[in-house]
């Protein structure tokens, strides 16, 4: 591995509560990814440190092996930023950042740039009102104080963010008429969630034939991708989204709403998980995940994908499904990579998905009538068509694409 | 590999309005809703209980007293926001309340403790105001 760009994580556990290795796990996972090689791994169980959020004596110790970076899992507050880096000069940096760096890195879409931009800015206006707070207590420029000049970078930063947010609102007007030309067409919209790296790109590829990027390490898809999911009998498109993780402040789930729609908007959510996971983080995971899906306001059903069970036998994968039971509605036990567990997966898709209605609708013999007739051939499943005076057409299909047909001087009988 | 069936438990959400003095007391109202969930939906609903309380301060004891009070005969597991027991530890909780409890996990539990916060909410906003 190149050691262009090195770090040592460096991690806080509170006395009072039982240590966590996972989150040092996920931490250098999170550090790989962003290219980081580490050197060093530096935990301690103390109170907050309110100068350094960790002990002197453990920075000193990380400093020692001297890495590029310090990575720590704690949120750092704007001060402690300040302390470190005026008094190790060392560059530091905590989790939150850690995962922006991830995202500016990979972000390749316009929506993404835009989402990491917002979230980088919601996270520096805060700290840049309070450093310049901070500034304003000594001397300052103009008569009596006035003449702000630093002020304006706070307000440049809220303009900057309004603006976004209006560009933002814009993607996410477009991926709603996306949405609901989809639906017209026929399409039942099924959104893949959950933890990342929990395999939801692989899945994607396993489910629909198709090869989008699919890597073992977290965040490798930022941006929704959507494909065609051949279920016998539904026309169904199957969309991968961001992996969730934990402990995330509310403002980067509130910057990546336009992505975040692709699930909250979906006909029916599969939220995939990682079944080689020890028990306790699987729980864990799956927590994390329904607060996102919380947060999101998804009231879609939900079928949760146990993925990876061919890494476990099959008792093992029973034991385990049972431990998450309150938790797992209807686990399904899949292996993206091997297919297993595939076929009852899209069994499970076609249960949970809400069942076509039958319809009965007259359109005029014209060339518009003739072309709407078209369009449901394609998009329902056309049961029976009489051609009398009108053409009276017997359908099973979704509301959304017989209602299209009101346009064309189709009408409901 | 098959798949499993959908577990759903009953569970009681809990939740306290008031937690700010008003002319140097606490004037709260618990809502205490006993429900049947699964991990998603709220299966059905089968009490909904509001039990006010003046009180003088807000350490855990007390706290820890109202709810039990407001559990009372109950079926189920209590659910309540981590800030309203001062986000002990779980099994600290358990050991004070002296039965089963959890912080909201699955997507119909969270559900079901911002149910009962709207309720607590509504119903001291009554007693208050009479």
């Amino acid at each position: 591995m190149s050691e262009e760009k090195t770090a040592v994580l460096l991690m806080r556990e509170s006395q009072n509560k039982p240590s966590d290795p996972y989150k040092m796990r996920e931490l250098r996972g999170l550090a790989q990814a962003a290219g980081y090689y580490i050197r060093a791994e530096v935990s301690q169980r103390r109170g907050r440190d309110h100068r350094y959020q960790i002990g002197r004596g453990k920075i000193e110790e990380a400093l020692s092996f001297c890495p590029d970076k310090l990575i720590f899992y704690n949120p750092l507050s704007p001060g402690q930023v300040y302390n470190i880096r005026s008094e190790f000069s060392a560059a530091v940096i905590d989790r939150f950042n850690l995962i922006l760096e991830i995202f500016a890195t990979r972000a390749s879409s316009r929506e993404a740039k835009l989402q990491v931009e917002l979230a980088r800015l919601s996270y520096d206006a805060p700290q840049v009102k309070s450093a310049l707070s901070m500034k304003k207590r000594g001397e300052q420029p103009g008569f009596r104080g006035s003449g702000a000049y630093e002020q304006s970078m706070y307000h440049d930063i809220r303009g900057r963010m309004a603006k976004i947010r209006g560009q933002l609102q814009e993607v996410q007007s477009q991926g709603e008429d996306r949405r609901k030309k989809r639906r017209e067409e026929g399409f039942d919209l099924v959104a893949l969630a959950g933890y990342t790296n929990a395999g939801k790109s692989t899945l994607l590829n396993a489910l629909t034939g198709s090869a989008v990027m699919a890597k073992d390490q977290p965040f490798t898809t930022l941006t929704p991708t959507t494909r065609a999911m051949p279920i016998s009998g539904r026309r169904t498109l199957l969309t991968d989204t961001v992996g969730f993780i934990d402990d995330l402040p509310h403002f980067l789930i509130k910057a990546f709403r336009s992505t975040l729609s692709e699930i909250s908007e979906a006909d029916l959510v599969l939220l995939v998980a990682d079944m080689s996971d020890p028990l306790e983080l699987l729980r864990k995971k799956l927590a994390a995940s329904h607060k996102a899906l919380w947060d999101c306001e998804v009231r879609a059903p939900i079928v949760t994908v146990l993925n990876k069970c061919d890494r476990l036998d099959e008792a093992a994968a029973e034991e385990k499904a049972e431990g998450i039971r309150d938790l797992a509605p209807c686990p399904v036990m899949a292996s993206a990579s091997t297919g297993l567990g595939l076929g009852v997966l899209e069994e499970s898709i076609m249960q949970r998905l809400e069942p076509l209605q039958e319809y009965e609708i007259s359109l005029p013999y014209t060339s518009q009538g003739l072309s709407e007739l078209s369009r449901l051939y394609r998009a329902t499943e056309l049961l029976s068509v009489s051609y009398e005076e009108r053409l009276i057409v017997r359908l099973r299909g979704r509301e959304e694409t017989v209602a299209r047909a009101g346009l064309a001087g189709g009408r409901l009988l | 590999m098959g798949q499993i069936g959908v577990e759903s438990i009953d569970i009681i959400a809990v939740d306290i309005s008031g937690r700010h003095k008003v002319q140097g007391r606490y004037e709260m109202v618990c809502a205490a809703v006993s429900l049947h969930v699964s991990p998603v939906f709220i299966e059905k609903i089968y009490t909904v209980r509001l039990l006010p309380r003046l009180a003088d301060s807000l350490d855990i004891n007390m706290i820890a007293d109202f709810i039990s009070e407001a559990c009372l005969c109950l079926p189920g597991t209590i659910v309540a926001e981590p800030g309203d027991l001062y986000n002990l530890e779980i099994w600290r909780v358990k050991s004070i309340l002296g039965r089963d409890f959890k912080y909201p996990e699955t997507i119909a539990e969270r559900g079901a403790v911002e149910m009962a916060h709207h309720i607590s909410v509504a119903g001291r906003r009554l007693i208050v105001n009479e």
